[in-house]
């Protein structure tokens, strides 16, 4: 006969073997409880700001380094590094001059050759970095990336003096300054690029010239800042800031409703969430510069027939779609973004499913009778998917036409625009640096980003007469009409909405500043009021 | 016995090129490129780029390039994570994950070896009958519905346990659960079933009749028996474990190697999914190796050499 075991002992055995488990610890205690802590989401992918191309690193660029300038709060270039500038033969010559009391983190100045060696850089085609041709209007910068001009002597940059920058370029270029807002003209360190290569912005070695010092970066897990003492526009209130790389938004924001994170944003925040937390102390709703639309391929049919693609678009109603995101979206029918220069809400084509169907029934297809096959296209995403089911119900209801909706992975969906198109497309553009000229290049022929196929040379020519406009008044005017061409007689794309960053911050802590570029800004960050006693 | 090692290295070997050679044609036949973007890039661009990767070479060219970059220890740069190369990731992530595979593993075996032969031994009991429950639950359940209920109860209900990061005791006993629970109700599942059957075996019954005590019995004879299949088992599981898993690492952010397996596929970061395939292969071989060896250590019948 059997005899049982005690079963006591094998419990015990399970206990003791959980007891080990759980005991092992190979970690030291946490961080400094003062520091203020925010979540990147992800791991940046380079702090060489001629090499970054996404917002996470930026994020953390934005508030190591400054440049020449930086947009103030109407989205305009406002002096930092650079004093003043001037514009010089019509707008073909700019020159800057700077500052001469901004230091490297190292001590040494901030001279103009660190920027004309920044510049050089990026545009070097060694260098390979993506936003090179963010520098294409510079005399000779596009040739020069090309490999069809070596010397470098000959590019249109040039440090006159330590504090004397002058920038020649092929063309008149009103938005050029708004260029230098942006983190990828920022000047660097010849030497110190040089002696470290590919590891010169690893903590101990990297020389920045910001707010804040970068004092560790623990690849995929954490970013530690320190306060700059000799930041030329005053130390940061806040000593340290931790930026975790929390990729799952539930995880983060358990972590906000925890007190382990002092600031969530979009990257934190799910977006069953974001009701709830509308109600929160603290929480801030940010319209971002970046616009969301759907693209017709307009050489195949049915939407080479302008009075489709109009009726598509006035069979939309846009105010759908922040009630079905959540997430503060501003519904669009213009392309350039509120907040921006030459923005008009007025332009574009509206909500009118009378007039729709009246232009479907004068195109051939009465009450959506007779209409060819056709797809929308998205990558796939859960945003991407709730708003393509709410515009298709509305083309059926406002049309009687079923569109097929179809979704890719992104890079197969990317190949597939360029490679077979689906009829209707979705994408979306967010500004480099506030300008319209950023948003409104993206339609022209040349354009590489224009997946619609559309051309109109009349839209071209008004972009380039706009480059060449210094008067704002009359630059909104051109834009005016180019916007009219765009989004109310050729209509090759859908404006829908804008979006909008949801941002709760700790009410221990003000002064943080969520900028419309999508940059996370804590330069001003301090401990509330309530907070520090006063 | 060197001819056996020596076998198995030629094996492993083989094993490895078959794997580099084809991860690398499914990688190039994939739609979509590393450097393709919301914001394509102006041709002249992209082809600074691709000659800065040698991406403009034929795949043949890049093919032995990568080989010969392999044999001298250099997988390469990556293609997202610009300041860094392939081989300066793995090294510090895979420590990360290894540590928590391993955490993983041995909660998985301290789990299942008890509630395993628990229940073989009270088979058909109500104790047996929850052992499966909770083994059945462990299989069931995702690691995404698992952690986030785990994160949901330790973490904002109790407060008890860290919800996310790496950096202490209170951070690392959810995520090592949420990994262990999978492997941990399996092992429990096959050592039941095995025990099962070697405790109806005619030695068992000799060794009872004898009369041998029965943790004796149970322990030494029935266990050392069923260990084959457990044995066999834990060598990819070890390779699996060790080598991180997405999800886990996603959900409570940890730095370990295991995202970048979906990652680096959906950023087309070709060598950095060259990179992850190799080592967990690497792993995956090493593992089976030992398992081979180990077979003959517990079953003296088997001779691997």
């Amino acid at each position: 006969m059997i005899k049982p075991l005690r079963k006591g002992s094998i419990v015990a055995l399970s206990f003791l073997s959980l007891f080990f488990v759980s005991s092992c610890n190979p970690f030291s205690p946490g961080g400094n409880p003062k520091a203020f802590r925010v979540n990147l989401g992800t791991e940046p992918p380079s702090l060489d700001w001629s090499l970054a191309t996404d917002h996470v690193s930026f994020n953390v660029i934005a508030n190591l380094m400054v440049g020449l300038t930086e947009f103030d709060k109407s989205l305009r270039p406002a002096p930092v590094i650079a004093k003043s500038w001037d514009i010089l033969e019509g707008g073909k010559r700019i020159v800057f001059h700077l500052r001469d009391d901004v230091t490297w983190s190292d001590g040494k100045k901030v001279r103009a050759q660190d920027f004309e060696y920044s510049w050089k850089r990026l545009l070097n085609p060694k260098t390979a970095s993506e936003y090179a041709y963010i520098l294409f209007d510079i005399l000779n910068a596009k040739e020069y990336h090309e490999g069809k001009i070596g010397d470098e002597a000959l590019l249109g940059v040039q440090a006159k003096d330590d504090s004397t920058l002058e920038v020649k370029l092929k063309h008149p270029a009103s938005y050029f300054v708004s260029i230098t807002t942006f983190e990828v003209t920022y000047p660097q360190r010849q030497d110190i690029v040089e002696k470290f290569g590919t590891k010169w912005t690893e903590p101990g070695n990297i020389v920045t010239n910001g707010p804040f010092l970068l004092a560790s970066w623990q690849h995929e897990n954490e970013i530690q800042l320190s306060a700059n003492p000799n930041f030329f526009l005053g130390k940061p209130a806040v000593e340290k800031v931790q930026m975790f790389m929390i990729n799952e938004k539930t995880t983060a924001l358990a972590m906000y409703e925890q007190g382990q994170l002092d600031f969530i944003d979009n990257h934190s925040i799910p977006i069953l969430e974001k009701q709830r937390l509308s109600k929160l102390p603290g929480f801030q709703r940010v319209p971002q510069l970046r616009g969301y639309y759907y693209g017709f391929v307009i050489d195949r049919k049915p939407f080479d027939d302008v009075r489709v693609r109009k009726a598509f678009s006035m069979a939309i109603d846009r105010s759908v779609f922040p009630k079905v995101l959540h997430g503060g979206e501003q519904p669009a029918s213009c392309w350039i973004p509120p907040g921006m220069l030459a923005h008009d809400s007025r332009i574009g084509l509206t909500h009118n499913p009378p007039e729709a169907r009246r232009l479907l029934r004068e195109a051939g297809y009465p009450d959506g009778k007779g209409f060819p096959p056709v797809t929308l296209g998205y990558n796939t995403d859960e945003d991407h998917k709730i708003v393509a089911e709410a515009a298709q119900g509305m083309w059926k209801r406002n049309l009687g036409v079923l569109v097929r909706l179809e979704n890719q992975e992104w890079k197969v969906y990317l190949k597939k625009l360029q490679t077979e198109p689906p009829h209707v497309f979705r994408l979306g553009w967010g500004a480099d640096y506030p300008d319209p000229d950023n948003f409104m290049k993206l339609f022209t022929a040349l354009s590489g980003n224009n997946n619609t196929h559309w051309k109109n040379p009349r839209y071209d020519q008004l972009l380039e007469l706009a480059a060449k406009e210094f008067n704002g008044k009359k630059r909104v005017k051109i834009y005016d009409e180019a916007q009219k061409i765009l989004c109310e007689t050729d209509l090759p794309i859908i404006p829908l909405f804008t979006t909008a960053e949801s941002t709760v911050l700790n009410p221990r802590f003000a002064g943080l500043e969520y900028s419309p570029m999508g940059r996370l800004m804590l330069r001003h960050v301090r401990p509330s009021r309530t907070e520090d006693g006063r | 016995m060197t001819r056996f090692l020596l076998t198995r290295l030629f094996h492993g070997l083989t094993v490895l090129w078959v794997v580099v050679t084809l991860t690398f044609v499914l990688m190039r036949v994939t739609p979509g490129g590393p450097f393709d973007r919301e914001r394509r890039l102006p041709p002249e661009v992209l082809a600074n780029i691709a000659a800065k990767y040698h991406l403009d070479e034929p795949w043949l060219k890049q093919y032995a390039r990568y080989l010969n970059g392999i044999f001298r220890g250099d997988l390469g740069p990556s293609y997202k994570y610009l300041d860094r190369g392939v081989s300066d990731i793995v090294a510090e992530t895979f420590p990360v994950s290894a540590l928590l595979g391993i955490f993983a593993l041995v909660f998985a075996l301290a789990f299942s070896f008890p509630v395993g032969i628990c229940a073989a031994y009270y088979h058909s009991s109500w104790t047996d009958r929850w052992c499966l429950l909770i083994a059945t639950l462990g299989i069931s359940l995702p690691h995404f519905i698992l952690g986030a209920l785990l994160i949901w109860l330790f973490s904002i209900q109790l407060g008890w346990l860290q919800a996310g990061r790496w950096e202490g005791f209170t951070s690392v006993v959810l995520p090592t659960v949420t990994l262990g629970a999978a492997p941990a109700a399996y092992l429990s599942y096959l050592l039941r079933s095995t025990l099962l059957e070697t405790l109806a075996e005619d030695f068992i019954r000799t060794a009872r009749a004898k009369g041998l005590r029965e943790s004796a019995v149970l322990l030494k004879h029935a266990l050392n028996n069923s260990l084959i299949p457990t044995l066999t088992v834990l060598g990819p599981l070890f390779a699996a474990l060790i080598t991180g898993s997405f999800v886990v690492e996603y959900i409570f952010a940890i730095p370990g190697m295991g995202r970048f397996f979906i990652t680096a596929v959906t950023d087309r970061d070709y060598p950095l999914i060259m990179g992850v395939t190799l080592v967990y292969t690497v792993i995956l071989v090493c593992a089976n190796l030992l398992v081979d060896l180990f077979y003959s250590l517990v079953d003296p019948r088997i001779k691997s050499y």
